[in-house]
């Protein structure tokens, strides 16, 4: 927790992610790209998680005022345990290393009872405020907790200098021991009420699996004891203490499962909330209630151990059950500064709580001890949670989720290894075969992600979401089902790739840059949500035999290993020829271990026992016990044939219904493709149909049009027609009048010739009636001449000139006058 | 494939029969592809030495290796064949030999590394030699690496032991230092010289 506000204030550093781990410099861009929406998720998450926690608050105030009771009782009692145990450890300061602590006095006892109750009325004080609790904003309960885990540090170091304390210091020390219990138990209550519901359920499930592996159980503490031997006479009551408060609690959790299974609905409420990923801030809490750190809990267990081991490293006392703590020590030493290196929150306080979380565990399971991968995990916890929280998280998930995993012979991870595989065989036959093809082996690359949960090969979001799954779930299902994902993932990239080097550095790489989080969990969750525990397990179970067989094939190495395998391997017909050859070969490198080891005998001392000893049965390869065991050996890799014969016909059929069931697919896929096709067509004819259709409405409109034009011509025609005729009708009767007339004009040519030869007639005949009477006539003339001389004369003018006219000669004056009378005549027709 | 390879550790004793297709002897001779892994005590800077010859880096405070990691180099070698070296750096703590038959299985060449200032670290070598002896591939080409060269005033394995024991092993021997790049581009080239080619020999 410490470490977490240290790294908090910095993060600003630009090659650091927000967690402040390192980023790799081609990936700096990406990460930028991408923690915009990692904010965007963080505060829609926090939100989700804050509403389903007062949700839940409100819901389970009533369970929890009941329990209240229960939980300060078994406080109370825990509490004199450590008491106990912290008043044996001074008084075993005192007389140095060497303690006997069956007489602590009961006085002393007494008295502290009475101490511890007013810290239990304190405590109850504390808890019935859990209303206010659910108001708590984020940062006081950090602040809280920031002051307790500095307190809880000082009480550590003060732990450690304990061995030079005197006897004078026991009041202070009492005092001191005091004050730390009562905030520590703070600690615990000052996880949400609502959180606590969660952690509620969640260590009923620790207290099942807890109760049906009890022998194990004993089994693993049966180490303290052994320890405490030495270090000091009362482990026994430590180990009382373990047994009582387990109890205790089993007892409580006997009452919970009742509500518990009212409780189950909003379990499906908090998975789904747990696949969006936990808030940061809720994170370290809620990862200890899905691990169920309250129930496993030891009061002082911790500090048990550490003590003994700063103990032992005083009086630097070496017997054999100290020598596997050593050994591991010097790794851890190793490995401390190469644990996240350059991470700001490890500092040097940084590395010294890792170094101490780390040895606990190691003296807490020596059959794991210490093992590269804890380092990280570790590190991950204690950025997260206050130390002793995260020993017993990483307890909770090194004993519970990986069981069996960093032992030794990590034969549980080699098993989940072949497991893997054939889910691979089973998910993406296409890859596995590619794969195949190059000569690269799924487990080299899922090995390491299985082996650091991921730690370290995906970006810190994803592996902090996967975390979050993984914890929630209780197992190792969310290891294979994100390694799936990241599969199917990358899997079509893969299938590019023309060599063994180029895949795995593809894979790689791509793994290394799964910035997308949310992605990876929900196809994980979603598209693997087949991929079961039980399925697991049952896989487990058919693998198992084999790596067993392998791992005691290594173990027998250095002993009866060549003639063992000697029959056997014919049997299963691996290449192994050379056995005479390689009994030489192994005396001759015996010997010259041998001769190293004299140079060295503390070191590898038991090396050299186990190869004596291997020496001396190889000298009996014919004798009988041998044979006992090559039938031991047979029986087993018969049944194992018998195992892999049968898993090959199952496999064989599988691939011949999944073959079944492509060229199903095939056919279908081929039927509906034509079907496409077809449609296809029929949709082209229709679209064709409809062209013409509009075409066809088209031609009519035209046709019509046509039609109209044409009748509106044929009028046009008609009345044109009619026009003509009845012009040629006016022709006709302007035809008709223009003969009437120039049979008019004839006639009246005739008359104007016969006027003329009137006229003429009338000239001659004036002229000759002149010349008979020239005077009388002057007379006559005169008498009636006022008018007809001036009649006569004008007439006659106007004859002449149009005869003159007429014949082009102007002869004389009695054409004129003749034709002047013509023209009268006329216009008086006209 | 099928069955046998989904059974890793114990099929150590009949890999020599894949070796070829899995080592990668490429037919081609002039372009080689092989299949390296590195082996020894925690701490010896297996992971240095791969960082240094590929990237050309070296970084005093590495990260833990867990099960295995992964990386690939070519180098040109004077007579202009080029090896591909495909890197499995394996983890060195003990325990983690249980897995080590999954990288060593059909590696055409194990470089074996030691620190020349712990001399356990040298008798750890010495262990994977048997070791490779008896499991590894038939031809695979082994180098012994004494390490942290440069931390002479600290030597606590003479460069001599490392000789004799390379010699009498039939192994390659040379000392190199990650943090000076002494010797770490020589090893590799080394290696390669000695990569038995495909044209002459059947690998």
């Amino acid at each position: 927790m410490l470490l977490s506000l240290l790294s908090r204030r910095s993060l600003e550093v630009d090659s650091r992610d927000a967690y402040g781990f390192a980023l790799r410099p081609q990936q700096i861009q990406r990460y930028r790209e991408y923690s915009s929406i990692y904010k965007e998720e963080e505060e829609e998450r926090s939100t989700k998680w804050k509403d389903f926690l007062e949700h839940q608050a409100k819901s389970v105030l009533f369970y929890s005022s009941a329990e209240k009771f229960s939980e300060v009782s078994q406080v109370k009692t825990t509490e004199e345990k450590e008491e106990a145990v912290l008043q044996r450890g001074r008084e075993g300061d005192d007389s140095g290393c060497i303690i006997s602590d069956c007489d602590v006095s009961t006085e002393c006892n007494t008295e502290k009872e009475v101490q511890l109750s007013k810290g239990a009325k304190e405590e109850v004080q504390l808890s019935e405020l859990p209303g206010k609790e659910v108001q708590l904003l984020e940062r006081p309960v950090k602040e809280f907790q920031l002051a307790n885990t500095h307190r809880k540090q000082v009480q550590l170091s003060q732990e450690s200098e304990k061995s030079a304390q005197l006897s004078e210091e026991s009041e202070k020390d009492k005092i001191h021991s005091k004050a730390t219990k009562t905030h520590k138990i703070q600690t615990w209550a000052q996880v949400r009420p609502s959180v606590h519901i969660i952690e509620n359920m969640m260590s009923c499930c620790v207290k099942k699996r807890q109760k049906m592996k009890e022998g194990q159980i004993s089994a693993s503490r049966d180490h303290l004891p052994s320890i405490n031997e030495i270090g000091t006479s009362g482990g026994d009551s430590v180990e009382d203490v373990d047994h009582a408060t387990v109890k205790k609690s089993e007892d409580n959790v006997v009452g919970k499962m009742v509500s518990s299974e009212t409780l189950f609905s909003w379990k499906e409420e908090l998975e789904s909330l747990v696949h969006g990923g936990v808030p940061k801030d809720l994170r370290g809490e809620v990862w200890q209630a899905f691990v169920g750190v309250k129930a496993r809990l030891v009061e002082s267990y911790y500090q048990d151990l550490l003590a003994i081991e700063s103990n032992v490293c005083e009086s630097k006392e070496r017997s054999n059950s100290f020598r596997v703590p050593g050994k591991f020590q010097k790794q851890i030493e190793k490995d401390i500064p190469r644990t996240f290196p350059g991470h700001p929150a490890l500092d040097e306080d940084g590395r010294d709580s890792l170094r101490r979380l780390l040895i606990a565990y190691a003296l807490h399971n020596p059959a794991v001890g210490y093992c590269q991968a804890m380092n990280f995990f570790a590190g991950i916890l204690l950025l997260l949670m206050p130390e002793e929280n995260a020993f017993w998280t990483l307890v909770g998930i090194m004993d519970d989720y990986f069981d069996g995993y960093y032992t030794e012979e990590m034969i549980e991870s080699q098993v989940d290894q072949l497991v893997f595989e054939e889910l691979m065989r089973e998910r993406f036959p296409k890859l596995v075969n590619h794969l195949d093809y190059l000569g690269v082996q799924v487990a080299w690359i899922s090995g390491p992600w299985f082996l650091s949960i991921f730690v370290n090969m995906l970006p810190w979001e994803s592996v902090l979401r996967v975390w979050d799954v993984l914890l929630f779930e209780g197992n190792r299902v969310m290891l294979f089902r994100t390694a799936l994902a990241l599969m199917e993932l990358y899997g079509p990239a893969l299938l590019t790739t023309k060599d063994a080097g180029d895949a795995i550095t593809l894979l790689q790489s791509l793994a290394g840059s799964t910035f997308d989080s949310s992605q990876l969990v929900f196809t994980a969750c979603i598209g693997f949500f087949a991929v079961t525990e039980k399925r697991l397990e049952e896989l487990r179970e058919k693998h198992r035999p084999a790596v067993l067989v392998v791992v005691e094939e290594r173990s027998k190495q250095g002993r009866v290993w060549k003639d063992s395998k000697g029959l056997a391997s014919k049997l299963y017909s691996f290449k192994h020829d050379s056995g005479v050859e390689e009994v030489f070969n192994s005396v001759e490198s015996d010997g010259v271990l041998a001769d190293g080891d004299k140079s060295r005998p503390e070191t590898r001392s038991s090396n050299l026992d186990e190869l004596l000893s291997g020496l001396t049965v190889d000298s009996e390869v014919d004798s009988l016990p041998d044979l006992q065991e090559q039938v031991v050996w047979l029986k087993v890799e018969m049944s194992k044939l018998l195992e892999e014969k049968r898993s090959a016909v199952l496999r064989a059929e599988e691939l011949e219904t999944a073959l079944m069931e492509i060229v199903k697919q095939d056919n279908r896929r081929e039927l509906s493709a034509r079907i496409e096709h077809l449609e296809q067509e029929v949709a082209e004819l229709r679209q064709a149909l409809a062209d013409k259709r509009e075409q066809e409405a088209a031609m009519l409109q035209v046709l019509m049009r046509v039609e109209q034009e044409q009748r509106i011509t044929e009028d046009a025609r008609l009345s044109a027609e009619k026009d003509a005729a009845a012009q040629r009708y006016a022709v006709h009767m302007l035809e008709e009048k223009y003969e009437k007339a120039t049979a008019q004009l004839a006639q009246m040519e005739k008359r104007v010739v016969m006027a003329e030869s009137m006229l003429e007639a009338t000239l001659q005949y004036q002229s000759g009636q002149a010349r008979v009477q020239s005077s009388p006539r002057s007379v006559r003339n005169q008498s009636s001449g006022v008018e007809s001389p001036r009649r006569k004369t004008g007439l006659l003018a106007f004859g002449l000139g149009w005869r003159d006219k007429n014949k082009g000669k102007p002869s004389n004056a009695e054409d004129s006058g003749d034709k002047s009378v013509n023209d009268e005549k006329d216009s008086n027709i006209a | 494939m099928g069955c046998s390879s989904s059974l890793p550790g114990r099929s150590s004793g009949r890999l020599g029969g894949l070796n070829s297709s899995e080592s990668g002897g490429v037919p081609d001779a002039k372009n080689l592809r092989v299949k390296l892994v590195l082996l020894g005590d925690s701490g010896v800077g297996k992971s240095c030495i791969v960082l240094r010859f590929v990237r050309g880096q070296f970084d005093p405070t590495s990260k833990v290796t867990v099960g295995a990691s992964f990386l690939s180099q070519t180098i040109a070698l004077q007579d202009s064949t080029t090896v591909k070296f495909e890197i499995w750096d394996t983890a060195g703590q003990e325990r983690y030999a249980a897995l080590a038959p999954l990288y060593y299985r059909g590696a055409a060449v194990a470089v074996i590394v030691y620190d020349i200032t712990n001399p356990d670290s040298f008798n750890k070598a010495q262990y994977w030699v048997k070791e490779l002896q008896k499991h590894g591939s038939a031809d695979i080409v082994m180098a012994l690496v004494g390490n942290k060269a440069d931390l002479h005033e600290k030597r606590e394995v003479p460069a001599q032991d490392g000789l004799e024991y390379a010699e009498k092993q039939g192994m390659f021997f040379i000392e190199t230092s990650a943090k000076t790049a002494d010797n770490i581009n020589q090893l590799f080239e080394e290696i390669g010289k000695r990569l038995p080619r495909p044209s002459s020999s059947s690998s």
